[in-house]
């Protein structure tokens, strides 16, 4: 026997996935004797084979370790090559001539079961009064068809899972600190803190809140005056008072769409360029980027946010304009990597649909549905005839089509004509370009012609104009058909037609204003289960419709001329359904990993069974209500959590507090977070006063078809525009180093919760970067200008005030730092010069400008 | 506060062995003489970081990846009933499967023969390999999960794939620290960008300092990858150390003020470790220093082994240098669902020089006995035809080799079935693999382990065997 079992992580699953399912039994029994002892091994047997034994030895695991299977009754009579696994007839009593309980028992070297680990004596003795029972258990019919039900995918099952569950509105238990909570929100985690042990910390102090707040809502840190006007209202008022003026402020801030639209950019994997095998670059995408930014500043609704980027190309509109905005919506699901190359059509029509599934799944609604396309998924509720019913949504939408760009015909992402002329204008640049090539032999024909007429070669003359009759006479001017011209003016004449000929070749029309935007299909259609998610072996069709697990009565029908998407958007946001509550639990989950600096359920992007249970679920539950009530509004949320008692504790250390809670699951203190490579940009482009505020449309005009720099491309995408950062181009495979260094979503794929790495390549970053020597050194710069003296310690207050916002003597016993600024001032500004350098000055300010950049006060958030 | 894992007499071979941020800590240790810190894991970290457990077999691995998974029946593990059944339906019973149907056997188009003393077989495609026969332990029973490149990927590098896990090179950073105080202790020389990406040589829940340092990335030559931001356009390194100071005086402020915050320690070793790099890296990473036998030897300057020879090139002299575990990546080149024939043929030739070269270099420079060299990918392909000319994944049972570090010279260990499917003697799973590693460092897969929310996690989870058969 193969003493090889491995219990590896994803086996562990398994059976976690198997026992959270409870191991519902479907026995058949009539004789009641019969009935305890099958009801024995329901209760005791059967959880703890498939727990310990159906890794190596059941069907399902496609094992037989040693050609035993334990999943059936014949299985362990028969037993494998050793022979029966159970022997009734035991004439010494002591079961020593059954092999499973020699094996459990570990008695024998050669034969110890489960070789991982011995199993606990609470179980041996299960297994031993079993078998003395007489080994009953359901007969293999039944048993097969018990292990059906249990199956993890079996979505009415799986209707039980937290997370599937309709939202549940309870109480907070009551508190002993009745003071500190502010809103419901505070109580559940008052509660959670209360049933630790725990105490909440004190309230952050106004400097490191302000700071905190700013770089929260719009990415950018406070400047020095509005700390001051901050710190003067809590003076004035209270900090409470003061709190909410100012979050009411920056929510209204167009910088608050600028940081919160990238947050759902990082779900929306968005980018400029298609990745993958042909990095050709998504000209239009920004489009869709500035919608996104828009629709967060307006606050437009999450429902509706969701349905237009679902199907808004189908949804009804009163303006062009709406229309417009709507289509450029639902680029969400163009935006996606796709193989462009080499790929069989039906092959590349179910993985695009794949990577919309996916994408869906997990950015709307927490799930891995992708898992369901080869098989049922193995741990969630969702068997692979859900996958291919949505995938029949899906593969009834168009995103690509054949189109003509700059001189070549390819595939691409499907373009729509913008405003009232959108379509006349986009047809005719489509038109320009496919007959350019036409254009170009007419030309070089028209040349030739003119060639000869200018030689007077008669013989030339007849022998283009018998070879190319078709030229001839289709020409307009083609003087040479008159004869009776004189040969003058026949040559200025086709001179002339040379010229247009020419012209219209060199200055092909301008690329029209368009937009990535989908559309339903011809013939939309339902799709077949494919066998192990090979696209040409085809299984039974699935009508279109989405996840059964979710649900809740008869879901609406979906018309046969259309792909369903409207009814998908409608179904993701139905306040009363299961999915609809789900995607609320899912987003709020977001809003809160982003604001707190992980989530109530942390594992952001799954919630399914291996994901991780939310920390404080009422709370959760509580909040998902608030959302949809209050009209899905993020910013409401937004300001209901900034605003609670919660979000502005500080972020001290507390060893007693830490010694319970190191991963501060029930957030007794702040979350101390690194900036993100946006707001360490953006904050160093604001403090050296070099920003350029103004929106941006498109950051990758410049790049030809081909958006990375390969072979004899030489044009790469640039990062020198000093916008802020979420305009920046996002070319897949070729982020802006400072992305990539410090931890930006890979544009690849949906990201809930980027990484959060610290590494040299980051210090390397900070010492090293042309773009951060040269803010550091306008900020020096302003520091000249700014303060006129040859003070260094008023230099050194003013370089303190602007990259940290605080005065210097606000740092907690700042001396230390003062004086290390000012002896650093000193000494570089003379090392400088006596190296000769000119601008000493400026040089050594610049130095200490970067000192602080580099710092961790600088790029570590309060 | 007193830290007391600096405050009692220790000598640096402990602390290197029980902190959690290896070398980066004697770093840090320097810099926060007289002001005061304490880590409230330390006292946990120090009792559950055994350090080396046993005398160790080599110092150090180097990994060569064969990104895509190249096929072990036309490499390395000859079969000569695909060529008998070519074209025939591979029976089911005989690799025992349960499946209805396993598609048509696809015949090898390779020669193959049997080399050196050991006689291990390889096939044609392999020639410069095949000289250095005798210093390969060809593991012909590996088995793994995940029949899609990104899980076998993330299997293959940590061990798990539906869960975010230290990568191995992390736990080796971790466990035994750097031999170099200017260099990291893992570095991943033009590593794949997809499949996992950073994940792949990530450090997950083990302090940041153990992630693989980058040096390029798959798709780009590596002679034009250079670590990005190596030096300053302006300053000299005397007065960017002044600036150093100055940052690392507000840093080490900063922390006092926090009492705690392991995202700052970090932050302090870094910036030294980055400082020193900028004069450590430059210095391996120009090749010019070698000599043009040398270049020679590893196809350096000729086509089409230049690039996967710089590679090598590269990985010898970080090993030189006392990194603890370098690894080699080649292109997303040796997934052949079809044309494997020609692709083969092609991929065969970038590395096959490259990679004797690095064992006939290492072992004449007396390293290779302390290293050990590990090559291999995330699985093997189908013994069955695909596309009507290639091959599918195939994680069930495949080949990888070992040289150097004392394992043995021209060993063929463990065997598949007649067809290549599925290993038959002394299957090798890839925790065992993982644990093979770690014990011939000198660390127990059990022993090695990191405390985080509340269990003891390590490399191997709750299995993995070691298979000391490969050391005499």
């Amino acid at each position: 026997m193969s003493v090889l079992a491995k219990t590896s992580c994803c086996a562990l699953f398994v059976i976690l996935g198997l026992t959270s399912v409870g191991l519902t039994t479907l026995a058949v029994a009539s004789d009641p004797s019969q009935e305890a002892g099958i009801a024995y091994f329901e209760k005791h047997i059967r959880p703890l084979l498939a727990q310990h034994c159906y890794q190596c030895h059941s069907q399902r695991a496609d094992k037989s370790e040693g050609g035993l299977l334990l999943d059936r009754r014949v299985g362990w009579m028969q037993g494998g090559d050793r022979g029966p696994s159970i022997e009734l007839d035991d004439p010494q009593g002591d079961l020593q001539v059954s092999l499973l309980i020699r094996a459990v028992r570990y008695e024998d070297p050669e034969l110890e079961m489960p070789p991982t680990r011995k199993l606990p004596p609470s179980d041996i003795a299960h297994l031993e009064h079993w078998v003395r029972m007489g080994a009953p258990a359901p007969d293999d019919d039944s048993l097969n068809l018990a292990e059906m039900t249990t199956d993890p995918s079996d979505p009415v099952l799986g209707k039980s899972h937290w997370a599937y569950m309709p939202l549940a509105e309870r109480e907070p238990l009551p508190l002993n600190e009745i003071e500190w909570p502010r809103t419901v929100l505070d109580q559940w985690i008052l509660a959670g803190l209360e049933a630790q042990g725990l105490e909440p910390s004190p309230a952050a102090a106004p400097r490191d809140l302000v700071r905190r707040v700013y770089f929260q809502l719009t990415g950018l840190p406070p400047t020095f005056q509005q700390v001051d006007v901050f710190l003067g209202k809590c003076h004035a008022t209270n900090i409470d008072q003061a709190m909410e003026e100012l979050v009411d402020q920056l929510l209204a801030s167009p910088r608050f769409g600028q940081r919160w639209g990238r947050h759902w950019l990082d779900l929306a994997r968005y980018a400029d360029s298609n990745g993958l095998d042909e990095n050709f670059l998504f000209r239009e995408a920004w489009r869709y980027r500035n919608w996104v930014i828009d629709s967060v500043n307006a606050d437009l609704s999450y429902d509706r946010f969701l349905l237009e980027q679902v199907a808004g190309d189908l949804l009804p509109y009163e303006s062009v304009q709406q229309r417009d905005r709507q289509r450029i919506a639902a680029g969400f699901l163009v935006v996606g990597p796709k193989v462009l190359l080499g790929n069989d059509e039906k092959n590349q029509r179910m993985e695009v649909a794949d990577e919309q599934i996916d994408t869906i799944g997990r950015a709307l609604l927490g799930q891995t549905l992708g898992c369901a396309r080869c098989h049922n998924h193995k741990f969630d509720p969702f068997p692979t005839a859900d996958y291919y019913a949505l995938a029949g949504v899906f593969a009834s939408t168009r995103v690509m089509e054949m189109r003509h760009m700059l001189g070549q015909q390819r595939l691409m992402e499907r373009l729509v004509g913008l405003g009232e002329q959108g379509k006349d204008v986009d047809d005719a640049y489509e038109a320009y370009w496919r007959e350019q090539p036409n254009l170009k032999s007419k030309t070089e024909k028209a040349a030739s012609v003119l060639k000869a007429i200018n030689e007077n070669n008669t013989a030339a003359l007849g022998k283009l104009r018998e070879s190319q009759a078709e030229a001839f006479a289709e020409r307009l001017r083609d003087a040479t058909t008159r004869e009776s011209l004189s040969i003058e003016d026949q040559v200025a004449a086709q001179e002339a037609w040379v010229r247009e000929l020419t012209s219209a070749l060199a200055h092909p029309p301008a690329i029209p204003p368009r937009a990535m935007i989908p559309s339903d299909v011809d013939e939309p259609a339902d799709e077949c289960v494919r066998i192990a998610g090979q696209f040409d072996d085809l299984g039974g069709k699935v009508p279109r419709g989405f996840l059964t697990v979710l649900q809740d009565a008869e879901g609406s029908e979906i018309p046969i001329d259309q792909s369903g998407r409207v009814e998908l958007g409608q179904w993701l946001t139905d306040r009363e359904g299961r999915a609809g509550q789900l995607a609320a639990r899912v987003m709020v989950n977001r809003i809160w990993h982003h604001l707190m600096g992980s989530g109530i359920v942390r594992t952001v992007d799954n919630f399914g069974r291996t994901g991780e249970s939310p920390s404080h679920p009422e709370l959760l539950d509580h909040l998902a209500r608030k959302f949809i009530d209050s009209d899905w509004s993020v910013k409401a949320l937004v300001r209901e959590i900034v605003l609670s008692r919660t979000f502005m504790q500080s972020s001290q250390y507390h060893a007693g507090n830490y010694a319970t809670d190191p991963d501060n699951r029930s957030l007794w203190r702040s979350n101390r977070r690194r900036l993100d490579p946006e707001s360490i940009r953006d904050a160093m482009l604001a403090v050296a006063g070099q920003m350029d505020w103004t929106p941006m449309d498109s950051s990758v005009a410049y790049l030809g078809d081909q958006a990375t720099a390969v072979g004899a491309n030489k044009v790469r995408r640039r990062t020198d525009m000093p916008c802020r950062s979420v305009y920046l181009p996002v070319i897949r495979n070729d982020l802006p180093e400072l992305f990539a260094i410090f931890d930006f979503a890979d544009p690849h794929t949906t990201t809930g919760a980027r990484p959060n790495t610290t590494v040299p390549a980051q210090g390397l970053f900070m010492l090293n970067d042309p773009m951060v020597m040269q803010t550091a050194e306008s900020t020096a710069t302003r520091i000249l200008a700014e303060v006129q003296t040859d003070d260094l310690a008023a230099k050194a207050a003013r370089l303190f005030e602007l990259v940290f916002n605080v005065t210097a003597s606000d740092i907690h016993s700042d001396q230390d730092e003062q004086q290390a600024m000012q002896v650093f001032l000193a000494q570089t500004e003379e090392r400088l010069k006596s190296e000769g350098q000119e601008n000493a000055e400026l040089s050594a300010l610049t130095m200490a400008a970067q000192a602080l950049f580099a710092s961790s006060r600088f790029s570590i958030l309060e | 506060m007193a830290c007391h894992l600096f405050s009692t007499p220790t000598t640096r071979r402990t602390m290197l062995r029980n902190s959690a941020c290896g070398f980066g800590q004697v770093a840090l240790s320097a810099l926060l003489a007289g002001g005061s810190h304490a880590s409230p894991d330390s006292a946990d970290t120090a009792m559950t970081i055994p350090g080396p457990h046993f005398p160790a077999r080599y110092k150090r691995i180097i990994f060569l990846f064969m990104w895509g998974g190249p096929s072990h029946v036309d490499l390395f593990d000859p079969k000569p009933q695909l060529n008998k059944s070519d074209g025939q339906p591979l029976p089911p019973a005989a690799v025992g499967s349960n499946r209805k149907s396993m598609g048509n056997v696809l015949g090898s188009p390779f020669r193959f023969a049997q080399h050196g003393e050991g006689g291990v077989w390889i096939s044609e495609l392999f020639p410069h390999l095949a000289r250095q026969s005798d210093r390969l332990c060809v593991i012909r029973s590996m088995h793994t999960e995940g029949s899609a490149h990104g899980e076998a990927l993330l299997r293959l590098h940590t061990g798990q794939a539906n869960l975010v896990r230290p990568s191995v090179g992390a736990w080796v950073s971790y466990g035994l620290g750097s031999e170099n105080e200017n260099l990291p202790a893992y570095i991943t020389i033009s590593p794949p960008r997809g499949h996992g990406g950073v994940q792949n040589y990530g450090n997950a829940f083990l302090p940041a300092i153990h992630q693989g340092t980058a040096i390029g990335s798959a798709e780009t030559p590596i002679a034009q990858a250079k670590l990005s931001h190596i030096n300053n356009p302006r300053f000299d390194l005397a007065t960017q150390r002044s600036q150093l100071d100055l940052i690392q005086t507000l840093n080490r402020k900063h922390l006092n003020d926090v009492k705690y915050d392991p995202n700052i320690e970090g932050l302090i070793a870094n910036y030294e470790l980055a400082f020193r790099m900028q004069s450590t890296i430059p210095q391996i990473m120009s090749l010019e220093d070698e000599s043009p036998e040398t270049h020679a030897l590893y196809g350096i300057g000729q086509e089409p082994t230049d690039n996967f020879g710089r590679q090598c090139l590269l990985a010898r002299k970080f090993a030189e240098s006392g990194v603890r575990y370098i690894q080699v990546s080649t292109d997303y080149t040796w997934d052949h669902h079809k044309e494997l024939q020609s692709g083969m043929v092609t991929e065969s030739a970038k590395v096959d020089r490259p990679m004797a070269g690095l064992l006939v270099d290492l072992a004449r420079r007396g390293l290779l006995d302390d290293t050990l060299v590990l090559w291999g990918a995330e699985f093997g392909r189908t013994p069955t035809v695909e596309n009507g000319d290639g091959r599918n994944h195939h994680p069930q049972g495949f080949t990888m080799w070992m040289a150097g570090g004392g394992v043995q010279g021209g060993l063929t260990y463990g065997a598949t079935d007649e067809f290549g499917y599925r290993p038959v003697e002394n299957p090798v799973h890839m925790h065992d693999l993982h644990a093979t590693l770690l014990y011939g460092l000198g660390l127990d897969h059990k022993r090695l382990t990191y405390r985080h929310a509340g269990r003891d996690f390590r490399l191997t989870d709750v299995a993995g065997n070691i298979v000391k058969d490969l050391w005499t």
